[in-house]
């Protein structure tokens, strides 16, 4: 017992390492002890393991607690249960991350097993901020983004932490091709992929589905916490999803529909695929949403009546898509986008006279009573869809006025709005550069350079266009035209 | 003078064929109208306006009938006969001329053989010209007994045979002659074109510049392109659109030209192109109600120039190519005048607007709410104080908003373009296989992680 707890202290020494080659070397010296230990005395670990863990600060001496604690949660959890899972909750929030990326596979063990082992509603929170510990910028995709998010959205769990986590724009996936792996792992300046990988064990490769899928269910919580904007963003990740050979998956169908329904909520109106969607997945989008497009068109023209019938119609279609729930919003939002884009023609407009021109999708027909509208824009106002007040003029009859759009920002307001913009550019710069370095050292990139070179001087200043002509060959970009 | 209830009973039939039957009036004489024009359009227009005009109906019909009889053409004459037959039977043209028909007939067939036979000597021959004359006179012959589609081929075997320019128009001419009378007006624009295409002289183009125009002019008028139409009208010179009174007379040409203008140029343009160009002002003093509406229309009084060409509306109806873009045309000068109207204000009450458009106990709302709607009159109406508003755009705030937008922009697509180069690094895109390309690939992963989450569920449950 002493010489394990002697062992597992011994990382780190009080005196922090802030080098990254003399802490390299460190944790591989203490990473041999712990697995002679592991090895050797798996019985007083599991014995005497809460005491250990009781000596341990979870925060500092992450390594040796995570080797006590996979010991006592694998292969079965150790009694008494309760303490056990305990000490893994407090591991998970507070562990230090730079230790742990040498020990990828013990912890991606423990990540794993957390949703079988927790409620639900505490596994998501505790996930979410472990993936956050792992890599504060969440840029890249991991097989416990995909379990967690399965978990969060089955057991409708959705925890503020996980919305941090989904809400980051993922930009590195695992298994990306012609990573170098000069770097020490543990230098914290180094871009995610680099110390997530296969080989650190702290995600496994993921096939294109579960990518598309961790899309199309974020977009399924956003809809579910009312924020039509970011699910559209969502579900337009896997509609335009990059494919190759006419491929296209059904999950991006899926998406397509809801991406369809929900635009209607958000904009009012459907706009075509992004120029970059795949060309065969435009095609089966095209036969398999048909019936989407058509309540799209209907729900832009005035035919109430005619929408309701048509969602009527395919009620089947909508239940067994899931998207009943969608259609619902569609409906209810109907009337509420007709009143808006009263704007397009009215300054000032009689409460009455509204009620005449739109007409409700929900039954087909103008609502029974002024108040109704009164309610109804009400309502738009609060939520801020409609940016206008209702008044009452002398005669008793009420209207609505349309208040013009923004008045123009202070010079400073936009100097700031556009500075944040520019901050938040200036933040992608890491990853900029480690996708820039990534590319730079390709095979194919440096045969052309290669190539190029052995051309002649004439197209010496021309080696960034012929790289452009390069990726337009290779598809990088995945039918991304240039701007 | 014909029963009335016959008219009715011919009206009603051809209102239920869809032709249009116009009630009112018109001010044109009809003899004086039609000693304007020459050739196959005299049959043409009569028996348009007999069709459609109540007023003219009867006499229209008579003079085709009569029309008819003088030229070689049959069935056109028995289209006359059974449309009289209906409308006035009593007169004496409702009996039909069968000795003239089987006379005709027989003419007919004799002249096109006598034709067949000495094409096919020419062609023994082998000598160009005659060959062509000889297509050429079988192709008129075959015009002028309403045979179309044989008079079109034969015209277009003429062309091989052109050794010269002269040769070529000649050819396009025929040609179309009879794409205007099957109303083709697509094959118009490509004949001008092959006709022009072949000359290098300035003098040759310079010739044929009227009569180009004039055709393209129609094919534009017909293709609904007003502005194009407008265009080639205005650029025809007086003097020799007199010769193509087989197609349009000199009014026709001022009044196409006019409307079209109105229809489609603004005001500065409408006073340099029209009222100030040289050659079609004499076309303006043919038609000087279309000069006095143009010039109002200029002087800013627009309902004085809408009731003026609302006055002539029955008229430009019976018109053969006018007929079916007037509503069109007018609805385009109504909106133009009320935007013109709107131009000056920044706010107007809907009361003054209605005095000056309106019928009277109309209202104009609805016009104006499609006109917002189509983007044509940039204003909003206020129905709670009866006013139309300008729109006032803040420049400032658009620029701003366009600013933040492209910002926005510009880091999504950043953001997009590498997550795209990724995905491709991660060789995760998603890959079409064959049964992919018959209908969908990757269901049965898809439904594998269904089944999984369902799993989850229940061992989260």
């Amino acid at each position: 017992m002493d010489q394990c707890a002697a062992v597992c202290l011994a990382f780190p020494p009080e005196d922090l390492l802030a080098d990254n080659q003399t802490y390299h070397k460190a944790v591989g010296v203490h990473l041999t002890q712990l697995s002679k230990l592991l090895k050797e005395s798996t019985t007083t670990l599991v014995t005497h393991g809460l005491q250990l863990l009781e000596l341990m600060d979870p925060a500092v001496k992450s390594l040796s607690y995570l080797a006590v604690l996979h010991t006592l949660l694998i292969p079965s959890v150790s009694a008494p249960r309760d303490v056990v899972l305990e000490k893994l909750v407090v591991f998970l929030l507070s562990f230090d991350s730079r230790s742990l990326r040498y020990a990828g596979s013990h912890l991606l063990d423990i990540l794993n097993l957390t949703p079988q082992l927790l409620p639900p509603s505490i596994a998501v929170q505790v996930l979410s901020e472990a993936i956050l510990r792992i890599d504060p910028t969440g840029s890249m995709l991991t097989s416990t983004h995909t379990h967690l998010i399965k978990l969060a959205y089955t057991s409708n769990s959705i925890h503020p932490t996980l919305l941090q986590v989904i809400d980051k724009p993922i930009v590195f996936y695992p298994g990306m091709a012609n990573q170098s792996d000069s770097d020490v792992v543990c230098d914290m300046s180094i871009p995610p992929p680099k110390y997530i990988s296969k080989d650190s064990a702290l995600t496994v490769v993921l096939k294109p589905a579960a990518v598309l899928e961790y899309d199309l269910t974020c977009g399924l919580i956003y809809c579910a916490q009312r924020d039509w904007a970011k699910a559209y963003a969502a579900f337009e990740r896997v509609v335009t999803f990059p494919t190759r050979e006419q491929g296209t998956s059904k999950i991006m169908v899926e998406a397509y529909k809801k991406w369809v329904l929900v635009s209607l909520l958000l904009k009012g109106k459907v706009t075509p695929t992004p120029s970059y969607t795949g060309p065969g997945a435009n095609k089966v989008y095209e036969t398999l949403g048909k019936q989407y497009t058509n309540i799209a068109s209907l729900f832009e023209s005035d035919g109430a009546q005619s929408l309701k019938e048509a969602v009527d119609a395919d009620a089947a279609l909508w239940r067994e898509d899931g998207n009943m729930g969608l259609i619902r919003e569609v409906l209810a939002a109907y009337q509420m986008w007709h009143v808006l884009n009263l704007r397009q023609v009215y300054t000032k407009i009689s409460i009455p006279e509204i009620r005449q021109q739109t007409k409700s999708a929900q039954t087909g027909n103008i609502l029974d009573k002024d108040e109704d509208i009164e309610t109804l824009i009400q309502n738009m106002v609060a939520s801020g869809m409609l940016d206008g007040i209702t008044e009452k003029h002398d005669d008793g009859t009420k209207f609505l006025t349309f208040l013009p759009p923004s008045t123009a920002l202070s010079e400073q307001q936009l100097a700031a709005e556009l500075a944040q913009t520019a901050t938040r550019l200036k933040n992608l710069q890491p990853v900029f550069k480690s996708t820039g370095e990534r590319l730079g050292t390709s095979k194919e990139y440096v045969r052309h350079l290669v190539k190029d070179q052995r051309r002649g001087g004439d197209k010496d200043n021309d080696t960034m266009m012929g790289f452009d002509k390069q990726v337009d060959e290779e598809d990088l970009m995945g039918g991304i035209t240039s701007t | 003078m014909a029963d009335s209830s016959q008219l009715l009973t011919f009206f009603t039939a051809m209102d239920n064929q869809g032709g249009l039957v116009i009630k009112d009036a018109p001010k044109l004489d009809l003899d004086l109208y039609i000693s304007n024009y020459t050739g196959r359009t005299r049959f043409e227009r009569l028996f348009s306006i007999g069709q459609s005009s109540v007023v003219l109906c009867v006499d229209a019909l008579k003079a085709a009938v009569t029309e008819a009889k003088r030229g070689k053409d049959v069935r056109r004459y028995r289209e006359a006969w059974e449309c009289i037959r209906v409308a006035a039977p009593n007169e004496p043209e409702a009996q039909f001329d069968q000795a003239w028909a089987d006379k005709t007939e027989k003419a007919n067939k004799l002249e096109t053989h006598r034709l067949e036979t000495e094409l096919k000597g020419y062609k023994n021959n082998l000598v160009k010209e005659s060959i062509r004359i000889g297509y050429r006179d079988l192709g008129e012959h075959l015009e002028s007994i309403g045979d179309l589609t044989a008079a079109n081929d034969n015209y277009t075997r003429m062309r091989p045979e052109a050794s010269t320019h002269a040769h070529l128009f000649d050819w396009a001419k025929h040609a179309i002659g009879i794409s205007l009378q099957k109303r083709d007006w697509s094959s118009i624009q490509s004949n001008i074109n092959k006709m022009l295409s072949g000359s290098t002289g300035e003098e040759d183009l310079k010739v044929q510049q009227p009569y180009q125009k004039t055709v393209l002019g129609l094919a534009n008028l017909h293709g609904e392109k007003f502005y194009d139409a407008a265009k080639c009208f205005l650029e025809v010179e007086l003097s020799v659109c007199q010769q193509y009174s087989n197609i349009m007379s000199p009014n026709d040409m001022a009044t196409y030209g006019g409307l079209l203008a109105l229809a489609s140029m603004d005001r500065s343009e409408l006073q340099s192109r029209v009222l100030d160009s040289p050659s079609f002002r004499n076309y303006l003093e043919l038609e000087p109600h279309i000069r006095k509406a143009t010039s109002m229309f200029v002087n800013g009084r627009y309902s004085a120039c809408l009731a003026t060409l609302e006055s002539y509306r029955a008229d430009y109806l019976l018109d053969i190519h006018l007929s079916r873009h007037v509503k069109k045309i007018y609805s385009q000068i109504r909106s133009k005048c009320i935007v013109q109207y709107f131009i000056p204000f920044s706010c107007v009450t809907l009361d003054s607007l209605d005095k000056a458009f309106a019928k009277p106990g109309e209202s104009l709302e609805a016009e104006l709410i499609t006109m917002i709607k189509s983007g044509a009159l940039k204003a909003r109406i206020d129905t709670v104080d009866k006013l139309l508003m300008a729109i006032s755009t803040d420049r400032r705030a658009e620029m701003q908003a366009n600013a933040l937008e492209a910002a926005k922009n510009y880091e999504k697509e950043a953001l997009e373009r590498i997550r795209r180069m990724n995905i491709v690094a991660a060789d995760l895109e998603v890959k079409g296989t064959a049964r992919a390309r018959a209908g969908l690939g990757g269901d049965q992963w898809f439904n594998e992680t269904r089944r999984q989450m369902n799993q989850g569920e229940a061992a989260s449950g």
